[in-house]
């Protein structure tokens, strides 16, 4: 057989990628989980900061309204300049939450009465920050200030409120993370599932050259586009596996046939009769080979000219084949040389017969293409497996000396 | 919110029991600190009462009767209030007394001028009964070191005189 000489462009090389390789999943996952947290965080700190601000001006207000209070509630204290009385008076505001300190200055700025929480500031620095001054409330009686109310906050209600934002938040997290998993898995439902039957009918083409499979409709239009211009590479590899098939028949057929009668070539004999031998013994049967051989074909050739000559062996090849039985092999071995295979070869049938059978097969005279006519005879030499040789060299040598035998004999 | 309710709760929630010493001026350390102290603590308490029908900033008359023990010189701060010295007989024939400063007198007349003033917009005080017994709607007391009043809740609630609670407040609980 022949090497087809087929054009094989260098495989690109795929440059290597550096690092290791994620998988589309996880890809989206880290893709989406970005996302979702960037949206988290941004309105998560809008409204953190929006409610700080609101705090702040409503802590401010809540100091100023016990302030108010306190100077409602401590006016007759400063009247009476009573420090009993002012510790009363501003008793209600300890039990506000936020106050860290109160004091009752008189007209002259001199304290009447002081007090500090016993809670301590939670974040002494926040304090510092937003309630640097007291809430300071001036007391008046007939007109004149009496005494000042000095309320100062502290962080607590700030620290609450940004602890539970801060829980709030965390919970956010958590219901974005399971929503991102989520999203995920759909979208490897929806995205990697068709580009995996993708890449399942690519590995099936490549493993096992099944060029019929196709890539089905995948209700993706860039992922369709892909499938279709697969579908099309795999509709041309097709036609070209096709084409090379029958291209590679034909070569076989020509490799293992003569060009002028068709016949098998001694190549294909020789593999035949190997194949025969194989199986008559695992059978334990028998068969006959025939050699063949046309008598004064050289004065043929020469009287009749060369034509003449091929016409004589496309008839022969002809007649010969006519002799067949079914399972029967035949092959053109040489120029005017056929062997025969009868195979089986039935118990009653001896060489003799086998011969003349084919002598008389082949013995009308053939037409010449220039009208002539020509009387063909031929010598068949008949060897017997296992009879006359168990191998291909000793049942071709034992035919071919039956047949010069059979030449001698007719000649004289 | 919550918390001032509750503060205005306590204010006006006067105490149910009648008579007690509660409040407690500073006293300067001066020769006169006394005189001082009472006249701020009498303006004080005027300033808190009011006269049904009449004005809050009107000019009042008080009218001194019996023996003053804490100080001579009684004139109550604020510049609105006129001080007389005069009788028992004068106060319940003249009748214009917005407030009465009741010093050290008999037992029988002060009963008839307790007994007088009920039922009348007067204001009562007196500096001769710290236990505040005797009918006198705020008594002053200076037998401590520092000078304290009480408030008679009873002969308050007699009177159509109105009294700031929180002035009753500072008056009556310890």
């Amino acid at each position: 057989m022949t090497e087809l000489p087929v054009e094989r462009p260098a495989p690109e090389k795929t440059p290597e990628r550096a690092g290791p390789r994620t998988t589309l999943q996880k890809l989206l996952s880290r893709f989406h989980f970005g996302i979702t947290l960037f949206a988290v965080a941004l309105s998560g700190l809008t409204i953190l900061l929006a409610g700080v601000t609101a705090l702040l001006g409503s802590a401010d207000r809540n100091l100023e309204l016990a302030a108010q209070l306190g100077a409602y509630g401590a006016e007759p204290a400063l009247v009476f300049a009573d420090p009993q009385a002012a510790r009363e008076g501003i008793a209600p505001l300890t039990r506000i939450p936020g106050i860290a300190r109160l004091r009752v200055l008189d007209d002259r700025g001199k304290p009447l009465t002081e007090w500090t929480s016993p809670a301590k500031d939670p974040i002494p620095l926040l304090t510092g920050i937003f309630f640097p001054k007291p809430a300071s409330v001036d007391v008046r009686r007939n007109g004149s200030v009496i005494g000042t109310i000095e309320v100062w906050g502290d962080s607590s209600t700030l620290t609450d409120y940004v602890r539970i934002g801060l829980l709030a938040g965390l919970v956010c997290l958590l219901i974005t993370a399971l929503g991102t998993i989520f999203l995920a898995r759909r979208f490897e439902y929806e995205l990697v599932k068709p580009l995996n039957e993708i890449a399942t009918v690519a590995h099936d083409v490549r493993l096992h050259r099944r060029f019929d499979k196709r890539v089905t409709p995948l209700g993706i239009a860039e992922l369709d586009r892909l499938g279709g211009d697969i579908n099309a590479l795999l509709d041309e590899l097709q036609g070209w596996q096709g084409t090379m098939e029958s291209e590679n028949k034909i070569l076989a057929h020509r490799a293992s046939h003569d060009t002028l009668t068709a016949m098998p070539n001694r190549a294909a004999f020789d593999e035949q009769l190997a194949l025969r031998i194989q199986s008559a013994q695992s059978r334990n049967d028998r068969f006959a080979l025939l050699f063949i051989d046309a008598d004064n074909f050289k004065a043929a050739n020469d009287n009749f000219g060369h034509s003449a000559g091929d016409a004589v062996l496309v008839a022969l090849s002809g007649r010969i084949k006519d002799t067949l039985r079914k399972g029967d092999f035949a092959a053109r071995i040489g120029g005017d040389e056929f062997i025969v295979i009868i195979d089986p070869l039935g118990n009653d049938a001896s060489p003799d017969d086998l011969a003349s059978r084919v002598r008389a097969g082949v013995a009308r005279p053939i037409n010449l293409p220039g009208g002539d006519s020509y009387a063909i005879s031929v010598s068949v030499g008949v060897a017997v497996y296992p009879d006359d040789g168990t191998d291909p060299t000793a049942l071709l040598t034992a035919a071919d000396a039956a047949m010069y035998t059979d030449k001698l004999t007719s000649r004289s | 919110m919550l918390a001032s309710l509750f503060l205005i709760g306590t204010l006006f929630a006067a105490p149910q029991m009648s008579i007690q010493a509660a409040s407690q001026t500073i006293v300067e350390d001066s020769a006169d600190g006394r005189a001082r102290a009472v006249n701020r603590m009498l303006g004080g308490i005027i300033s808190y009462a009011r006269w049904p029908g009449k004005p809050a900033n009107m000019p009042r008359s008080m009218c001194i009767v019996g023996a003053p023990q804490m100080t001579n010189r009684i004139a109550p701060g604020g510049p609105t209030v006129s001080v007389r010295r005069m009788t028992v007989a004068g106060i319940t024939d003249d009748g214009g007394c917005d407030i009465i400063f009741m010093g050290r007198m008999p037992a029988a007349d002060r009963l008839r001028l307790i007994g007088w003033v009920r039922s009348r917009p007067v204001l009562t005080v007196t500096d001769d009964d710290a236990a505040c017994v005797h009918g006198a709607m705020f008594c002053l007391d200076g037998r401590r070191t520092s000078l304290s009043f009480s408030v008679n809740l009873d002969s308050i609630g007699r009177g159509p005189l109105r009294i700031d609670p929180r002035v009753l407040k500072i008056g009556g609980s310890e």
